[in-house]
């Protein structure tokens, strides 16, 4: 079946592109139970620190690293990073990604991901901030096989401006689309689409942010989650001060994606949430602890 | 003297969203109930505000962005799939599938066409899920409805049958619910235009509040509606 290639996406892809500001690639590969980059290449201002191991599951982590500190107008940013049959990855920042005014451009980072059989992708970025009239464009596209394991989350702040107040950039497009691939073809599995505009529309209130001033998301790709599963993280999310949604997409070749967002009013509460939701994966499917990046 | 043409089309448009047509959106809040639980909505003025942003965010980027995509000649198939992925709420989702599976049987019936047939083949033989608004714009196409007409029209329907749900839910008096109408009509407008002028990286764009709401729903104890 014809699903990334369809004349959508072609639109999509012909618009032009400076050349990029920061690229990174990452094979990552198991041998003997444990994980480690087979390749690795970086140019310009995308690099990854020295790899770490939390415990002793195997799960490699890698820090990615943004020199200059933030994303300024028409960077391009194009991150590729594969997962191989077996190997379990942990992809991180080592800070907040910090969009600068960008005026009449947008800064972007395109990320691809490859995940083979029987692999894992944790994706913990830190949180996104936004400067007073910036634009972000952010496109994440992950292909996975039905024995693969995806778990991403993701914080959104209300930005930054000199006089205080919230939400005073131009735009924050955060795209991630997760498809699924067998020997008869690949299908997607799940379009998460947040475009969020404050000068167009009013994004304070009731159907967008609720009065809150901060956005999580986390969503859990994997042949492991069910309907009780997304039960059990309701139940632990609503411990937390946050209003918080689940539910679960379409299951396609024995694979479902559940999706977590939330509102609240501060990454610490936001990430004290999520990390709560995927410790619980964490402990229950490979007997590990729950992250706790924030030491190294 | 009418024009013959366009008055058949117009009459069939009427016929396809007029509110009385089976398709069961009278079971559906499309997560207005959960404000309503909340208590955030609950009169005439906080539904209209509700109405509003729903009209102007998702029905927009979902629904209509995906009618426009269909009239411009991308395959019903990659539109199936794109609203499947993206329509992450599982009642809203299914409301979706149920009320285009109602569309495209009537359809067949009352205005069948060869493009029909092919999505109604698509969704019997399990390779698409036969959404509302795709099942309306190939019928709306095959009738020779212009785009922003259909569009127009198709926002107005959804926005009619929430708010006679909204008058039962409530409750809303009669008056109050045509008064939410009328007011409605600039936002339906103005959808309208904005749907021109979106992107594909637009579609499907989601407003936070709006999918926590629907997705809330599925646990919420008393319901009158199924999302």
């Amino acid at each position: 079946m014809r699903t990334t290639e369809g004349p959508l996406v072609e639109l999509v892809e012909t618009v032009q592109s400076p050349a990029p500001m920061g690229e990174l690639e990452l094979q990552v590969v198991a041998r003997a139970g444990k994980s480690f980059a087979a390749h690795q290449f970086h140019r310009g201002a995308l690099r990854v620190l020295r790899p770490h191991y939390l415990d002793d599951s195997g799960q490699v982590c890698y820090v990615v690293v943004n020199p200059g500190g933030a994303y300024l107008g028409a960077d391009l940013y194009v991150l590729d990073v594969e997962v191989g049959d077996g190997a379990d990855l942990l992809l991180t920042t080592q800070s907040a990604t910090k969009i600068y005014r960008t005026p009449e451009s947008f800064a972007e980072q395109r990320m691809t991901v490859r995940l083979g059989e029987g692999s894992r992708l944790e994706l913990a970025p830190d949180q996104v901030i936004a400067y007073r009239e910036a634009s972000y464009r952010q496109k994440t596209h992950i292909t996975m096989r039905p024995t693969s394991s995806l778990v991403m989350a993701e914080v959104i702040t209300p930005g930054w401006s000199p006089d205080g107040a919230s939400f005073r950039y131009e735009e924050l497009r955060l795209r991630n689309e997760i498809h699924v691939q067998t020997d008869g073809g690949t299908r997607l599995l799940a379009l998460d689409n947040l475009l969020v505009r404050p000068p167009l529309d009013d994004v304070t209130g009731t159907g967008f942010m609720e009065g809150y001033s901060h956005l999580g998301s986390l969503v859990v790709a994997d042949a492991r989650v069910d309907q009780a599963l997304a039960d059990e993280l309701h139940q632990l999310a609503e411990k937390f001060d946050a209003y918080t949604g689940i539910s679960l997409s379409a299951t396609m070749d024995g694979i479902t994606a559940l999706v977590l967002r939330s509102l609240s009013n501060s990454t610490e509460k936001l990430n004290t949430l999520l990390g709560g939701c995927s410790g619980l994966l964490r402990q229950r499917w490979y007997g590990q602890a729950p992250l706790n990046l924030r030491k190294y | 003297m009418l024009n013959t043409r366009t008055s058949i089309h117009q009459l069939a448009l009427r016929q396809l969203t007029d509110s009385a047509l089976p398709t069961g959106a009278f079971a559906h809040s499309l997560g207005f109930e959960t404000y309503i639980e909340r208590g955030v909505v609950h009169d005439e003025e906080s539904f209209g505000v509700w109405l509003a942003a729903f009209v102007s965010q998702q029905l927009t980027y979902s629904d209509a962005l995906a009618i426009r995509f269909l009239y411009e000649g991308v395959s019903v198939l990659e539109l199936d799939e794109l609203l499947t992925a993206q329509l992450l709420p599982r009642q809203v989702r299914e409301a979706s599938v149920k009320m285009g599976g109602r569309l495209i049987e009537i359809g067949t019936e009352v205005f069948p066409s060869e493009e029909l047939d092919a999505y109604r083949a698509l969704v019997s033989g399990g390779r698409a899920a036969g959404h509302q608004p795709l099942a309306f714009a190939v019928v709306a196409r095959s009738l020779g409805v212009p785009q922003a007409e259909a569009i127009a029209a198709y926002l107005f329907a959804t926005v009619t049958s929430l708010t006679q749900n909204a008058v039962r839910a409530i409750p809303l008096g009669q008056n109050a619910g045509q008064r939410v109408l009328r007011k409605m009509h600039d936002a339906v407008a103005a959808a309208v235009e904005r749907t021109a002028r979106l992107t594909p990286d637009d579609f499907g764009a989601v407003s936070p509040g709006l999918e926590i709401s629907q997705m809330r729903h599925e646990r919420q104890r008393a319901r009158m509606f199924m999302s």
